[in-house]
């Protein structure tokens, strides 16, 4: 599968959140583990809602979890 | 490590493999083409229907068993998106099977190939539903 067009900075913002899990932040925004793993690859593009409350969990803006990069 | 969805996928694949793998071994072909072999199947649907099942009780109770937490989360969207296209996926085999099916009756085959075609849709369709899931599952998306 094509890469997302977009990076994300998940990981980071996980280690700095006191080492958060996957697991953690799939209970927080209502995903499974597995599919926190598949964003922060770039696998799996989250549906804007998603995308959004993740940022609500590290209290950053959207624009600072998920960069476009294509072009 | 695998999602609890992942894991009842592998062991419904599994257990369609062993339950319809002996149907299809055990079935006595050269008699397909008679009443008897329509009956013949019809009551071989037992012992496949238990074959298929037993592994899938006991799969999905261990694993609920030991992972209760995963086996009560609800779909997530990402899971959502993979069920949707392994049924999509599975509708082609079942087009195929139907059309399968006519051509064998318009030719005069009778219902115990009708019977055996009609099964052997299924099992494809669901092998290629559960597959192309468990692909997805294991590509992320």
């Amino acid at each position: 599968m094509a890469q997302a067009p977009f990076t994300n900075d998940i990981k980071t913002l996980r280690f700095l959140a006191g080492e958060m899990t996957q697991g953690d932040l799939g209970d927080k925004v209502g995903v499974t583990r597995q599919t926190i793993a598949a964003i922060e690859q770039g696998k799996y593009s989250p549906s804007l809602e998603v995308a959004f409350r993740i940022a609500h969990v590290f209290g950053k803006p959207l624009e600072e979890v998920f960069r476009w990069q294509a072009d | 490590m695998m999602s609890f969805r992942e894991k009842i996928h592998w062991v419904a694949f599994l257990s369609l493999i062993l339950g319809f793998g002996w149907y299809f071994m055990s079935y006595p072909w050269a008699v397909a083409n008679t009443r008897g072999g329509m009956l013949t199947a019809v009551w071989m649907l037992i012992p496949t229907t238990i074959i298929f099942l037993v592994p899938m009780v006991a799969g999905t109770v261990w694993f609920t068993i030991r992972t209760p937490k995963e086996a009560n989360l609800k779909e997530d969207e990402r899971e959502k998106t993979i069920h949707l296209k392994g049924t999509h996926a599975a509708y082609y085999p079942l087009v195929l099977g139907i059309w399968a099916n006519i051509f064998a009756l318009i030719n005069g085959l009778s219902y115990g190939w009708s019977v055996n075609i009609l099964m052997a849709t299924l099992v494809l369709a669901e092998l290629i539903r559960v597959g192309s899931q468990l692909y997805l599952y294991r590509r992320g998306y």
